[in-house]
């Protein structure tokens, strides 16, 4: 037989920009750069973008638009983050996605008395831990900032604690350039040298330009540092709409992006192909709050599309999911999770963060990071659609059954029946069952799975050596600070 | 109440800040005095639209339109007031603390500060604590307010409360504070006077502080 032009796997994706509106983006976005230009609030960055060929007026610079498409042709389309040991662990490029935790959250929701408390160094090895334990959150953020630490370097005691406490790949955040240097200094040890982690690297810092259209010192300063050792960087802005942005989509669109291209053109400058990962956050400020929203349906439409514009650049995409408003793990915390789930696994980002995130970024939720990795579970089984094959049709099988027989016992439901979704959190039993059981709700349920992995899971140490090497990383820091 | 006033205080509450230079001295031409237009048209105006943004009838950009329209009308009648020897709501001196760029809820607290009939001195984000407390002694304001979003920077509102206490300065000021990560213990860890959690009590804070 021959079947030409045959499809064989169509998975579903979302699609909210037509390839005209894309370009039409784009040449927004160049025109911005072009007309209005970005503030680069330090010298050393300025001097590369001038020599460039950027057009200069204080610590305001215009880019023409061959730059930056120059850009986004010089930098990477995939960036392989691997695990502590160096295996590959995420590709990131295409419309391959991975869920992560989010970071820096004031709050916590403590695992065993539910209470709201401020985080603590604590917090951090436990998210790590239920990261490191849970199937379908590939890469951790630190969640809790530590209130318990000296605040100046807490970003280096999260990052030895997440080291600790995972293999999976981190994306970290660093206070300023001297602690970024610090570090890498923590990971170069724990990669086995520079080159090692440049060449395997299972680390990304997470920095960002500041909206409206700046690029702020400790922004440049970390990128000349991680540009300059070729690292890669999540760059990517935080736009408000309505606040720090352009109320309406298609424009917080278009700022949003100059901000990351224009970052993406200093990376490149400083070092052809530093590994950068793009797109941005574009986030609603809810007008009768005052606030900010991490589950507005229009933050969701907002980072479906800067995805989709990322697809077209052929660049990395940071991504959001599993992240929530609601002040507890309640019903409001799992509805906007879950549709969160499926729209950011339809939208093709690569590294979709902040799983886990109640309080709009403020807590965060060990109930609701797991009870994502189960939603994660189900996303996934609907990602994979409709396997249309010989095999999958079973003309044979239904012949053999034939009208009114049953297929229970049939070899081909026998073979088969694993590959549906089996729930592990969620309840399907029946009513009898569900009180005889303690009628439980997701919450409880939820509960127990995160205080059974904290008590049974143990991720794979470090070695001593290396342990007490980054212990004296960190003794140096606190001296530096004292 | 006089039509006049009655317009002010509907014009405040659509945020029409554009007529209300024409209008602030359309009331003074007609004999009414500041304080009358201050206390019987504006500030009604003002008081009616923060009750009804409580109660999410109106917005965020509604409320800053009505504060625009209320600092229209103040410019006017400031100076008249301080001729007078009226009391007014007095001066914020408004920032992010150093090391802290998040602004955007410094600036909302500002504007709010502003539809309560305050002047506000806005220092920016990334304020170093002696430049604070060098406004301080610059603009002798009733209130200072400071914003900390970040864990790493709360530090700063206590390092200028101290500098402040070393300049003797401290009671001079009353000192407001505020920030996603800010709550009334911190407040008090740090001998603030008081802490607002949004914008709206944050103006309301400012009035009650400036009593
Ligand atoms: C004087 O009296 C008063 C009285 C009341 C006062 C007051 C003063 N000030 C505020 N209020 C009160 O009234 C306001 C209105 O009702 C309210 O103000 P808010 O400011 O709370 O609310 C605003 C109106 C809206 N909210 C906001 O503007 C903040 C929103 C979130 C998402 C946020 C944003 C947008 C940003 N951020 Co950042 N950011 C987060 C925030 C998470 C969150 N949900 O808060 C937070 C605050 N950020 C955080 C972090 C870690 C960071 N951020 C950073 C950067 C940024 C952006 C630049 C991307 C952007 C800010 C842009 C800007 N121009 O402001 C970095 C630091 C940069 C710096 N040096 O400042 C960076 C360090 C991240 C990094 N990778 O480097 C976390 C803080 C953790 C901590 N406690 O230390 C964070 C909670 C998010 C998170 N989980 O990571 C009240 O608090």
């Amino acid at each position: 037989m021959i079947n030409s032009n045959y499809t064989a796997q169509v998975t579903p994706g979302i699609q909210l920009l037509s390839d005209s509106q894309k370009e039409e983006i784009h040449s927004a976005t160049l025109e911005l750069l072009r007309r209005t230009g970005v503030k680069v609030l330090v010298p050393e960055v300025r001097d590369l973008l001038k020599k460039a060929g950027c057009w200069m007026d204080g610590e305001l610079v215009r880019i023409p638009p061959h730059l930056i498409d120059w850009a986004i042709r010089t930098a990477p389309s995939r960036v392989v983050l691997c695990d502590r040991i160096g295996n590959p662990a995420m590709e990131l490029e295409g419309r391959k996605g991975y869920y992560g935790t989010g970071s820096d959250t004031p709050f916590v929701i403590d695992a065993y008395s539910g209470k709201r408390r401020k985080a603590v160094l604590d917090d951090v090895g436990i998210v790590a831990r239920l990261v490191d334990a849970l199937e379908h959150i590939d890469f951790l953020m630190c969640m809790g900032i530590a209130s318990d630490v000296t605040a100046e370097i807490s970003d280096l005691y999260h990052f030895r604690e997440m080291i600790r406490n995972t293999t999976k790949p981190i994306i970290y955040t660093a206070w300023n350039r001297k602690n970024l240097e610090d570090i890498i200094e923590m990971a170069e040890i724990v990669s086995g040298g520079a080159e090692s982690l440049r060449r395997k690297p299972f680390i990304a810092l997470y920095s960002e330009p500041i909206s409206p259209l700046t690029h702020a010192n400790d922004s440049c300063e970390k990128l000349l540092y991680l540009a300059g050792k070729g690292l890669p960087v999540v760059y990517t802005p935080g736009l408000m709409i309505g606040g720090t942005g352009p109320v309406t989509i298609a424009g917080a669109l278009v700022q949003a992006i100059a901000e990351q291209l224009s970052g993406l053109l200093i990376t490149q400058l400083i070092q052809e192909g530093t590994p950068v990962i793009g797109a941005g956050g574009i986030l609603l400020m809810d007008m009768s709050k005052g606030l900010i929203s991490y589950a507005a349906p229009e933050f969701m439409i907002a980072t479906t599309a800067i995805s989709e514009m990322y697809h077209y650049y052929q660049l990395p995409i940071f991504s959001f999911s599993g992240c929530s408003d609601s002040k507890s793990f309640d019903q409001q915390a799992s509805a906007e999770g879950a549709l969160w789930m499926i729209i950011s696994a339809l939208g093709g980002g690569n590294l979709i963060h902040d799983v886990g995130y109640i309080e709009s970024g403020l807590t965060a939720s060990y109930q609701q990071l797991v009870c994502m990795n189960e939603i994660a579970a189900l996303v996934k089984r609907f990602m994979r659609g409709v396997e249309v094959n010989q095999e999958n049709i079973a003309l044979d099988v239904i012949s053999e059954v034939g009208p009114g027989g049953q297929y229970l016992s049939h070899e081909h439901t026998y073979q088969n029946f694993r590959r549906n979704w089996i729930p592990e959190l969620f309840n399907r039993s029946s009513n009898e069952e569900w009180k005889t059981e303690g009628a439980l709700t997701l919450g409880d349920v939820a509960s127990a799975k995160v205080q059974q992995i904290l008590e049974t899971h143990k991720p794979q140490a470090i070695s001593k050596d290396v342990s007490d090497a980054l212990d004296t990383v960190i003794k140096k820091a606190e001296n530096r600070v004292k | 109440m006089s039509d006049t006033l009655s317009t002010i205080s509907t014009l405040i509450i659509e945020g029409k800040f554009a007529d209300m230079i024409s209008i602030t001295n359309a009331a003074l031409e007609e004999g009414l005095s500041a304080d009358k237009i201050l206390n019987d048209g504006l500030m009604p105006g003002m008081d009616h639209v923060g009750a009804e943004f409580k109660v999410g009838n109106l917005f965020v950009p509604d409320v800053l339109y009505s504060a625009k329209a209320m600092q229209a009308a103040m410019t006017i009648i400031r100076p008249l007031l301080a001729e007078t020897g009226v009391e007014t709501a007095g001066k914020v001196v408004l920032g992010t603390v150093k090391g802290d760029l998040h602004d955007i809820g410094k600036n909302l607290v500002g504007m709010m500060c502003e539809g309560a009939g305050f002047e506000v001195i806005d220092l920016g984000n990334d304020v170093d604590p002696e430049v604070f407390v060098e406004a301080v002694k610059e603009h002798k304001p009733t209130i200072l307010g400071m914003s900390a979003l970040l864990t790493t920077t709360l530090g700063a509102m206590e390092r200028t409360i101290k500098i402040l206490e070393g300049a003797g300065l401290r009671d001079k000021v009353k000192i407001m504070i505020g920030g996603a990560p800010v709550n009334q213990d911190f407040a008090d860890q740090i001998t603030a006077d008081g802490y607002a959690s949004n914008a709206a009590t944050a103006s309301e804070l400012a009035k009650e502080l400036s009593k």
